[in-house]
Order: structure tokens, then sequence, then C-alpha cells
């Protein structure tokens, strides 16, 4: 009895964080071994919003960040619309990251006695509206996006001031609950939060994630855009975080797709010319970018790569105008906004500033605001709560999103998943991995990659392939210089996800600066399925593989795949002068799109304009080869 | 005895009604004054004020604080007015508001104050499957390739008649032998599908096909450890998450029980 009543008195109390590391001792955290090198790959999700969110709460979602770490732990969860979910297979860890804006305002709002809104009209009507209908709240978040975007949000909701106490509650329970959740070996969820800039509708969000344990993190709240719209400033937020603390802090850069050009821009927020310090701060803060989620495809545009026939992906309704959908984007814009080309640009800067700022891993997160981490084509929840599984409309209906124009459900991708190659599930090894950027992005499926460069690789060790990649050569995400002049090797593995696809072919994408200071791209084809029957053409092009998608059905057959590819590979073009790149992007064979599931199962019919069979894929952290000084 | 009786709560609140009654039946109305009192207090004229800065930027004038008083009790006076009205009633905006701000009070009350071992020992021994360790397994397996089952079984066939296993396996990057691993360990590297089937089989000889994405496999499992049971040390944190999102559901669907019961409630066309 005395013992609940201590219980009972540590929730009631605000010593929440002593409480819980009394249960953590209890729970016995045996020490976690870390392995000598990565030999597991950990699956995440480093984007998820919950109810926390102003916009996924005003979309609808009831789910807290209990339910959102139950259900990425494999647990099964009642949706905001009453479906019940469960992944198929669980999640190795999460990243809550709600909006650090205005966090928990929409939930505190609407939660809100009327009376204490009643001197404040802004907020009563948008109370009233929330409280009216689903209809009232959706209205009640397009207003509050836009507001975000214009910065005509009500002050109450903006004076840093006044958020900071509301923040810094939600944020230490919110600990609690991330801990609670937290089991080293087993699970691991890490502290994070979206910083969520947009100047003139442009994106320039980026995830923020945390390698502390809660407690470890003092009297540190979340930064919003609000403090200012410049990423800089989020930077040396960063930098006072790790001083102060001791601690380690990254940011993860999202939906370039929809800056405008501004993502990997040449220049500042201001747009002074970008120099030496910037760049210096910006490659240690950004290790790493998410390349592909809900909201489209990032990796290249088929205009920026008119040769590479699978750059249209995750593209379409994506790529003409901005977040907020206020401005149009000319493709002339596409440079700053497409993974492959800041790769690239971060090559010519190394040449002519002397450092590169876009020295970064990829991986994809889905950018869920429902609570969910769905990223399976059959078990999609949606971007928001109002297009969860059991809205029958929600592929084929406009998607404003608070914008004037429509984007419509089928553009919205069930994309992507975090893969990690780390020691150890724990929140150490999974970020110091990141760090590194050994990492790669898929968008969906679980497919094992392994990509190693180095000089002293040959054609046997694809036997012993990981042990000779981390004896003789780096792994993604790593860096090669010298060499002697001869061409980097390299022991690429790609292992199909045994409940999704097979694979069609593992290609190296390659970038290099020429003689003439000009950023260049090529890709080749370096292992494919059914290779006695495929033979590449003069331009170096593979026949397409079969599809073999039955819209019908949902099906297709796996035996015109690959169930594995290795292969050992060595630029046939190599100049050792020269600076460059290379990374690996996976394909699977054709497979149908969510649209697909959601019409056999809701018997729709979809227009033609609508994908329906695509190719999911994976894109490996690069591997740099610098010229010897 | 009339000692105890002028000290018991019971009778002081029956005596109160008493009065009241005798007031309302002495003046002939049934109208209670209290319902017909409007108090603006310093309070109040606090919170006009500043709602008037937030909006304005600056203090009300004397004629601006009265006109909003003025404007309180205008407000005050229909608000009750309306209610007398009943026009609270059959307003979907009012019904909801209600229901959400219910919801919200209940919700408060039976927020979870954490449980002792014993409880949580208790929801353990209930929920056996939830908590046992898994089994594990010992075993090897071998990748046919992307075979139809008549092909993989008689090559499943030969192993057992002795046939080298090397010469049958195609290769993929997965382990070959196993130890101690557990099914979920075993779904990781060859998907669900794989795992559902190994459990249908027993320690012995070759074994299968099982199929998973990849193809057809043979297995030979060497050892199946029953799965343990767990202690309340191994996995202490998971049984009090698990216990407490429980409860919290629990406990909203039983106040909304609670409350139910109270009501005759009929359904056209439900039985």
């Amino acid at each position: 009895m005395r013992k609940t009543l201590m219980l009972a008195a540590c929730t009631a109390a605000l010593a929440l964080s002593a409480c819980s590391e009394i249960n953590n001792e209890d729970g016995g955290g045996a020490e976690i071994a870390n392995t000598e090198y990565p030999e597991q790959v950990f699956w995440g999700d480093t984007h998820l919003h919950t109810d926390n969110s102003i916009d996924a709460f005003g979309f609808g979602n009831r789910l807290d960040a209990e339910n959102a770490l139950r259900f990425a732990r494999g647990e099964e969860v009642t949706a905001t619309k009453g479906a019940k979910a469960k992944l198929s297979r669980p999640l190795d860890f999460l990243v809550i990251a709600d909006h650090s804006d205005a966090m928990g305002a929409t939930k505190a709002i609407m939660e809100a006695p009327r009376i204490a809104l009643l001197t404040n009209k802004f907020l009563l009507r948008w109370h009233d509206m929330m409280n009216e209908s689903d209809e009232g709240s959706l209205q009640v978040t397009a207003e509050l996006i836009d507001g975000a975007a214009k910065g005509t949000l009500p002050e109450s909701l903006t004076d840093p001031e006044e958020t900071r106490e509301r923040t810094a509650d939600l944020w230490e329970k919110h600990g609690e609950i991330v801990n609670r959740y937290n089991e080293p070996g087993k699970f691991t969820a890490f502290m994070g939060f979206e910083y969520t800039p947009m100047p003139q509708g442009d994106n320039l969000h980026r995830v923020v994630m945390f390698r502390d344990d809660p407690e470890e993190m003092g009297d540190t709240i979340p930064y919003g855009a609000l403090g200012s719209q410049d990423p800089e400033k989020l930077w040396t937020y960063m930098d006072a975080y790790e001083k102060k603390t001791g601690g380690k802090v990254l940011a993860i850069p999202h939906n370039s797709n929809v800056s405008n050009g501004r993502m990997f821009a040449m220049n500042k927020f201001d747009g002074s010319p970008i120099d030496a310090a910037y760049i210096r701060t910006r490659a240690l803060r950004e290790p790493i970018v998410e390349v592909t989620q809900i909201k489209g495809d990032s990796e290249s545009h088929p205009f920026l790569s008119p040769n590479d026939e699978f750059a249209s992906f995750g593209v379409t309704g994506w790529d003409k105008c901005n977040l907020s959908c206020t401005r149009d984007m000319p493709p002339e814009s596409y440079g700053g906004s497409y993974v492959r080309e800041a790769l690239k640009r971060g090559l010519e800067l190394t040449l002519s500033v002397g450092a590169n700022p876009f020295k970064f891993g990829m991986i994809g997160s889905t950018d869920s605001h429902t609570s969910l981490a769905t990223a399976d084509e059959d078990n999609f929840f949606g971007k928001h709560s109002a297009n969860e599984a059991n809205n029958k409309q929600r592929a084929l209906e406009p998607q404003n999103l608070g914008t004037r124009e429509g984007r419509f459900g089928w553009h919205y991708l069930s994309s992507g998943y975090a893969a990690v190659w780390a020691t150890s599930n724990t929140r150490e090894a999974i970020f110091d991995a990141m760090m590194r950027r050994e990492v790669y992005a898929t968008t969906g499926p679980r497919m094992q990659v392994r990509f190693f460069g180095g000089f002293d690789f040959s054609a046997d060790d694809t036997a012993d392939l990981v042990k000779a990649g981390y004896t003789k050569g780096v792994p993604m995400g790593g860096d090669l210089k010298g060499g002697g002049g001869q061409a980097p090797k390299f022991l690429i593995s790609a292992l199909m996800d045994p409940e999704s696809a097979s694979l069609d072919r593992i290609q190296v994408i390659k970038g290099w600066v020429d003689a003439t200071g000009k950023s260049q791209e090529k890709i080749y084809n370096v292992s494919w399925s059914d290779a006695d029957n495929r033979k590449p053409g003069g331009d170096g092009k593979l026949p397409a593989v079969p599809n073999t998608v039955d819209l019908a059905k949902g099906t297709w057959d796996n035996a015109t795949g690959a169930p594995e590819l290795v292969t050992f590979w060595q630029d046939p073009d190599f100049d050792a002068a020269q600076n460059a790149f290379y990374y690996v992007r996976v394909l699977e064979i054709p497979t149908p799109t969510w649209p697909v599931y959601d019409a056999l199962k809701f018997n729709l019919t979809l227009p033609d304009d609508v994908i329906k069979i695509q190719q999911e894929r994976a894109y490996s952290s690069p591997i740099w080869y610098t010229p010897a000084a | 005895m009339m000692h105890k009786l002028i000290r018991e709560p019971l009778v002081h609140f029956l005596g109160g009604a008493l009065l009241v009654f005798a007031f309302f039946w002495a003046s002939g109305s049934n109208r209670d004054p209290a319902d017909y009192a409007i108090h603006i207090d310093e309070t109040d004229i606090e919170r006009l004020k500043t709602g008037w800065v937030q909006n304005f930027r600056r203090t009300p004038t004397q004629a601006e604080l009265d006109a909003l008083i003025d404007q309180e009790i205008a407000e005050e006076i229909y608000y009750r007015e309306a209610l007398r009205l009943g026009l609270d009633k059959n307003d979907p905006v009012i019904r909801r508001r209600l229901f959400t701000k219910m919801r919200f009070i209940e919700s408060g009350e039976t927020a979870d104050s954490g449980a002792d071992d014993t409880i949580l020992k208790q929801w353990m021994d209930d929920h056996p499957e939830k908590y046992a360790l898994p089994p594990l397994y010992d075993f090897e397996q071998i990748y046919l390739g992307q075979i139809d089952a008549s092909e993989a079984r008689q090559r499943i066939d030969q192993l057992k008649a002795g046939a080298n296993p090397d010469s049958f396996a195609q290769p993929l990057s997965t382990p070959r032998t196993f130890a101690r691993t557990e099914t979920a360990d075993i779904a990781r590297q060859f998907g669900e599908r794989f795992a559902e089937q190994l459990e249908t089989l027993e320690p012995g000889d070759w074994n299968g096909p099982i199929v998973s994405g990849f193809g057809s496999h043979a297995v030979r499992i060497s050892a199946k450890t029953p799965g343990q049971t767990a202690t309340l040390a191994d996995v202490r944190q998971r049984v009090a998450n698990d216990w407490s999102a429980t409860r919290q559901a629990e406990q909203r669907d039983k106040s909304l029980a609670r409350l139910q019961a109270e009501y005759d409630i009929t359904v056209a066309g439900r039985p």
C-alpha cells in the first residue's frame, strides 16, 4: 500500500523523471553489447507526427506519443478514425518529430475550457470551429498553415515567452513517455522535433534528433521557426545545446523537392554566397538528408537527369509549386531542390571553396501525421487522419492541405523508411551510424543493401563481402582518398525484402567534376536479374524487367526478379584528378501502388492518370573520392 | 440524541431545503433570487481589461471599460434567458461541446497513478502469451531457389536419403545455420511466412519445403527449446506500459458503461 501511495505521489508531482529512473533500475537494464562491426540493419522512421503537432491534431489525429510508440513496436492500436492498425513487422527505432512551432497548441485550444479563451477572439473562434465538426477542425488547420506561411498567427501562439512554459511542460511529459518505450537492444525511442520554416511557402524543414536521454537534456526545449526561419540559427541552437549539456544532436533536411530550389541553394538564407564557415557548420550539423517520404521523392528529376529513365519516381504532383503552392517552381530552380544535384554542387564547392556543405548520407522516413509510421503499399494509413485507411475517397480527392491548389491523394507516396547499419539497437549506436552516414533510404520495402569502396578489393571478395568490405575498404558514407591513380573498386550486394518484391537491378550513380569545373553524372547498371537474357544495348541501357503486376488482384511474380544481387564493380571511366561520389540505387521489380489496393478494397475505378505501377527502391549513402593532395 | 441530530449535515440540508420551499410557498412565486443576481467583481473586470489589452495593445478608457462591462451584463442576461427558454437543447454545437468537455473530465478522472509489483505480476500471469520468452530454434537451412514445390520436395527427399546439401544450396547471403534463435529474428531474415512454417516442424531430419519471399528452403531443426516464462524483472517496463495503456482504455470504456447503465436505450431495428 505504501508503495502504491509513493508511486501515486510521484506521478502526481512533477518529479516524473526521477520516478522513471527508479522504474528503469527495476527493469534490469543490462548493458547492451556492441558488435565489432555493424552486422545488422535497423529499420526506423525519423519523422513521425502525433497529436502534439498543430496540424496533425487539426487534421483530426487523436493518437498521442504513447500510441505512436506502441504502434512502431508492433502493437495493434486503433487509428483515430476507428480502423485497427498494425505493422506487418515492428520497427527498430522511432523519432517522434512534432512541429516545434506551437507544439501542442491545437490540442490545448480545443481542450481548453471555453472560459479561458473568452478574451481572445481569434483563439475562441478556432476553439469553437474545432469543437463544432471535423470540417471546422480541418479549416482551422488550413488557416494555421496559411498563417504560419504568411506570418499572421496570433501572438499567443507565436510569443516565445508565452509558449515556453507550455512547451517545457509538454516536453518533460513527452520525455517520460519516450523513456518508458525505449528498450536498449530491442527498440530505440529518440527525442526529437521538427523545425518548420517555410519562407513564402518554400520548404526549409528539418527534423532535429538527439542522441541523449531526456534527463540529460537539461532545460532544452525545441527550437521553433518562429524564432527564426534561417537554418543557421537552428545550427546555433544545436551548438549551444551541445556546449551546455555535452550531448549530441543532428538535423535532417527533408522535402527539398518543394523548397523552390532553396534547400540546397548556393547562397545563405539572406542571399549572400555561402562561405567556408557556413559550409563547416552545415556539414557538421546535417550529416544526412531525408530523400523520400509521403510528400514525394527528392532523389532527382527528369529535367535534371534526362538520361535516367527512373528519375521520375515520386515527382508527379510535387514539381510544379512549392509546399504551400503559393509560388510556382520553374525547372531552373530544381538544381537546389534535388539530392543528386546537391551532391554534385557539393563537389563543385569542394573545388571552389575548399569544403563541401552537401556531403550527406540518405535516409527515407514517413512524415506521417497519423501517429502511425506506415510505408507499406497494402497497409498505408495516409498523410493525416482525414485520409486513414478507411477513407475510400482518399486516393482521388484533392488534398489541399491549406493551400489554394489541388494535389490529389494519389500523388502522396506510401514511403519511406530509414535503414541504419549500427553496432547495436541503442540511441548511441544508431545516432553514431547516422553521423558517419552508414545509412540508406528505402521507399518502404526492407531490402538489405551493402556498399563498400576501396582500392584493394578483387572480384573474389564478393564471397565474404562484409568482412572484406570492412577490413579492406570503407562502408557507405565513407571517404576514399588517393589510391595511387587506380580506379576505386566496389563491393555491392542487395538482398530483397522477403515480404516484398524481388530485385530488378543495382545501379551505381556517379557524380564528378570535369576538367572545366562543371559537375557531371552517369548511371551504371552493375548487376541485374535474368542476366542471361537481358543484355545492355549500345547506349548502356538494359531492357526493362517484365511487368507482372495483376491490377485485378494486386499481385506480381517474384520469379522475374532476383532474390539477391551481389557484385564487384570498378569505375571504368575513372580520372584520378577528378573529385567524385558514387552511390547505389536498387530497384525492385514493378509492383502496385497503394491506390490499387484501395481500388480493390473499395471497388473503385481509378482514372488513367493515376500511377498504378511503380518500382520501389533503395538509395545508399554515397562514398566520396578525393584526389591525393 | 437531539444534540447528535443537530450536528448531522443531512439534517442541515433538509432544513435548508424546507426553508427555501417555505419561501417560495409564502411569496407565491417559484423565482429563486440567486438566479437573478449578477455580480461583476474585480477579477471579472481584470479579465475584461486583459482581453482589451490583447486586442488593442493599450488599457481601455473608463468609458470603454464601462461599455465592456455593460456588454458582459447583457451577454449574461441573454445567456440565462436562453437557458430558461431551453435554447441550449437540440443545438448540435452546444451538444458537441458538452460532449467534448465531459469526455475530457472523465479521462482526467481516470488517469492512472502507477502500479506496484503485485499488480504487475498479476497482470503478467493473466497474459502469459504476451510475456512468455519465445521458443529458441537450432536449425540449418539451405536455399533451393525459386523452384516449384514438387521439385523442392524431390530435393528434400534426396537430402533425407543422404545427398550432400551443398549440391542443392543456391547462393543467398542469409546465414546457413542458426543457434538458439528466436522467431522474431528468424522472421527478420526470412519473413513472417517462413517463421510461421518453421513453428509447425519438429526437430529431426531435413524437412520442407518452407517457402519464403526468396523462394524454397530445406530446413533441418536440431533442437527446439520451448519458450520459458519470463520473470517480472525481465520485462517489467513492457508490462507496466501494457498494463497502464490497457487500463486507460478499459477505464474509458468503463466510465461510459457506468453512465450508460443509468439509461434505458432502445434502437429501432436493434434487438
